[in-house]
């Protein structure tokens, strides 16, 4: 009974300083087993320190995390043994082998003789290396060397898997791989904690998703509910020549128009209903002297709500 | 404590795989130690030939001829006769005899007598060694002799009858003097060049360890295996101990391989060797607390490597490890015992001249202070490193 109950991940009001710097405050959530949680954020915004924090790679300044029950710390071994860590960096040794890379992380994790050798070749048919089991990591292209960077957090069968941005500059292909990877260990019963700045894999993977911003973790829940928190607003996107700060300022007196922004050289706006909206937005330009090329209507989604709470778009 | 065992493992395969190190740990030390050996051979091989003249075939002069060509001065010296004074000044000037030593005419009876009459030295300026072989020989003696006038006279004094001078001055011509002193090495055989520069060469090469083995520190932390480590069920003890383990047993197993090669191709003499292993695994225990002292300080592997350069490279000049000590200036002498390493040669050098094991004690037990107090100092930077 109390199984099912506990959360595997529970992250209590975790506060972290670096000097007079915040990385992360007052930050709680909860990962429940076989649930894929998605911490969502820009780039400095905390995610990695949290992933930190979590696996008791630094000593928290406030708050605590228990995995499964069990309190996390820099000292303490028996939660580190629940967690597989797979770290945004390529974290291997070019110098050895695959198999020699999977057999010294599975030791670590106490895993030795023949639960060992039945681990690393699983872990190897998993994630499509048995046949270049004997070559050293060195020889590898940049997608082996990833879906082996993941395979070495799953050695020892954790119950939490904990990823930091497991595809940042990976090609299409690999990313597509990894996606794969991570959606078919949920489905396995394993918790997954990802962090991610790309929209469509937290839409695509997580079953929940915690977007922190400054340390802060701003907003959180399914893509559902952190939709209808935004008032199920849509996203008008207008592409001109001109001065587009003029097309925002007449943009934000229309009725209905919640926000408008200038980004990245076009004029973003949230709005109850967009298609409605949209004569008005063809008239301000008109009035404003400019000539839209292109305007977009999109359903909300996650880089929405992200634009909606922070007023930053994702990706910067 | 396992895990340590772990990363100590990998630690080495990694190392025993790279070829530099293996360079550097093994073949470099063998081919340095038999370089330096061969060049500098001639100062162990050393022979001084002495002509000899004894204008006075007295007991005492028999006497010093007979020390002079005993088995002590064998090895090292060879007496050749020499008619009068002048066949020895043309024995010296033709190279047939590095130096002269003359005897002069009642100098035994000088021993009894209240004029002292001095030895005389004939000296090869190309062969200046030899002539100070010889008028080293030549002070020993007469302090000795000295020390006995000094003997007879006092027995005189007391009332011993002066009939039996000459009777006197025989038996006292037997004794030696009470106290002498000793230079290092403490052992009694001739320092072999390959008995020092073996170790020598050896303690340098392990050294430079420190470098490679810190960046190798800085290198896991930039590419994030060193997190990762943190983050499975180990302490950060563990993994220092693990990463120290492995510098340890690569320094143990490269001092003890050019021991063992350097003693069966050179005749190189470590002595004793659970002595001999003493100092090893002393050294490589200061040298582990050297590491760890360059990676604690350390920011970067840049500073790492800067810095583990400059502690290697005043530690071997300071330490002795391009000179043998025994021939250097005494402030470089007095300055070697600042160090590790000088320490360290110390220790081989005494084993090497067959002093007994119990010799190395002093040297591993300074030693094995400087790695505690290296090791203190290190692991009280290390904790003020911001995280």
């Amino acid at each position: 009974m109390a199984e099912s109950t506990v959360p595997v991940l529970a992250a209590s009001r975790l506060g972290k300083r670096f000097g007079e710097r915040v990385a992360v405050d007052d930050v709680s959530f909860e990962v429940a087993p076989g649930e894929t949680y998605g911490l969502l954020g820009p780039n400095g915004a905390g995610k990695t320190t949290t992933i930190r924090l979590v696996c008791g790679l630094l000593r928290a300044d406030a708050g605590e995390v228990r995995i499964a029950g069990t309190p996390v710390g820099t000292t303490s071994t028996a939660a580190k043994r629940r967690i597989g860590y797979v770290p945004q960096e390529i974290a291997l040794y070019p110098d050895l082998t695959a198999r020699e890379n999977l057999r010294f992380f599975g030791r670590l994790y106490g895993l030795r003789g023949t639960p060992l050798n039945r681990r690393v070749g699983e872990v190897l048919e998993l994630i499509g290396l048995s046949d270049r089991a004997t070559d050293r990591v060195e020889s590898f292209s940049g997608g082996m060397k990833r879906r082996l960077n993941i395979g070495a957090g799953l050695l020892h069968e954790p119950t939490l898997l904990v990823l930091d941005e497991p595809t940042v500059g990976v090609d299409p292909q690999s990313r597509h791989a990894v996606m794969e990877s991570v959606r078919s260990f949920g489905a396995t019963g394993m918790a997954v904690l990802y962090t991610t700045h790309y929209m469509e894999e937290a839409e695509r993977l997580c079953d929940r998703v915690g977007i922190i911003d400054h340390g802060k973790l701003v907003a959180e829940g399914t893509r559902r509910e952190l939709v209808a928190k935004l008032g199920e607003r849509d996203r008008i996107t207008l592409s001109a020549a001109g001065d587009l700060g003029v097309l925002a300022d007449r943009c934000r007196d229309l009725a209905g128009v919640d926000r408008a922004d200038v980004k990245d050289g076009e004029v973003q706006l949230l709005a109850a209903d967009g298609r409605r909206l949209l004569p008005g937005v063809l008239e301000a330009a008109e009035r404003s002297g400019l000539s839209l090329r292109s305007v977009e209507v999109d359903e909300p989604d996650l880089e929405a709500v992200f634009l909606h709470l922070t007023g930053t778009a994702l990706r910067e | 404590m396992f895990a340590a065992f772990v990363i100590a493992a990998k630690d080495l395969r990694q190392r025993f795989r790279d070829r530099s190190a293996l360079v550097l740990g093994f073949v470099a030390p063998v081919a340095v130690a038999a370089l330096m050996s061969f060049a500098f051979s001639g100062v162990e091989s050393f022979h001084a030939d002495i002509a000899l003249v004894d204008n006075d075939r007295g007991q005492i002069a028999v006497a010093l001829r007979g020390a002079l060509t005993g088995p002590e001065l064998s090895d090292v010296l060879t007496v050749r006769d020499a008619a009068d004074d002048a066949e020895a000044r043309r024995m010296v000037d033709a190279g047939d005899a590095g130096a002269g030593l003359i005897i002069p005419a009642g100098f035994s009876a000088a021993a009894v007598g209240d004029k002292p009459i001095g030895l005389r030295v004939l000296g090869n300026p190309d062969e200046p060694l030899q002539a100070q072989v010889a008028r080293a020989v030549a002070d020993a003696y007469v302090a000795q002799l000295n020390a006995d006038r000094l003997s007879v006279t006092t027995a005189l004094a007391a009332g011993f009858p002066e009939s039996r001078a000459a009777e006197l001055a025989a038996a006292v011509a037997n004794l030696q003097l009470p106290e002498s002193v000793q230079a290092q090495p403490t052992g009694y055989r001739q320092l072999r060049t390959a008995s020092y520069y073996a170790p020598a060469m050896g303690i340098m090469f392990v050294l430079f360890a420190i470098g490679f083995t810190a960046r190798d520190y800085f290198t896991e932390q930039r590419t994030g295996t060193l997190e990762r480590i943190g983050a499975a069920p180990v302490t950060r003890g563990v993994v220092l101990l693990g990463k120290s383990l492995a510098a340890f047993v690569y320094s143990v197993v490269s001092l003890g391989t050019l021991a063992i090669v350097s003693s069966l191709a050179f005749d190189a003499e470590w002595g004793p060797p659970a002595a001999a292993l003493a100092l090893i695994l002393a050294f490589s225990a200061v040298l582990v607390a050297l590491t760890a002292l360059v990676v604690a300080i350390a920011r970067t592997e840049r500073q790492a490597d800067g810095l583990a350069t400059i502690v290697t490279f005043v530690l071997l000049l300071l330490g002795g490890n391009f000179v043998l000590l025994s021939q250097a200036p005494e402030m470089l002498r007095r300055l070697a015992l600042l160090t590790p390493n000088g320490w360290a040669l110390r220790g081989f050098t005494d084993l090497a001249t067959g002093a007994g094991a119990t010799s190395a004690i002093v040297p591993v037990l300074v030693i094995l202070g400087m790695a505690a107090l290296l090791g203190t100092i290190a692991a009280v930077v290390g904790q003020r490193r911001p995280a």
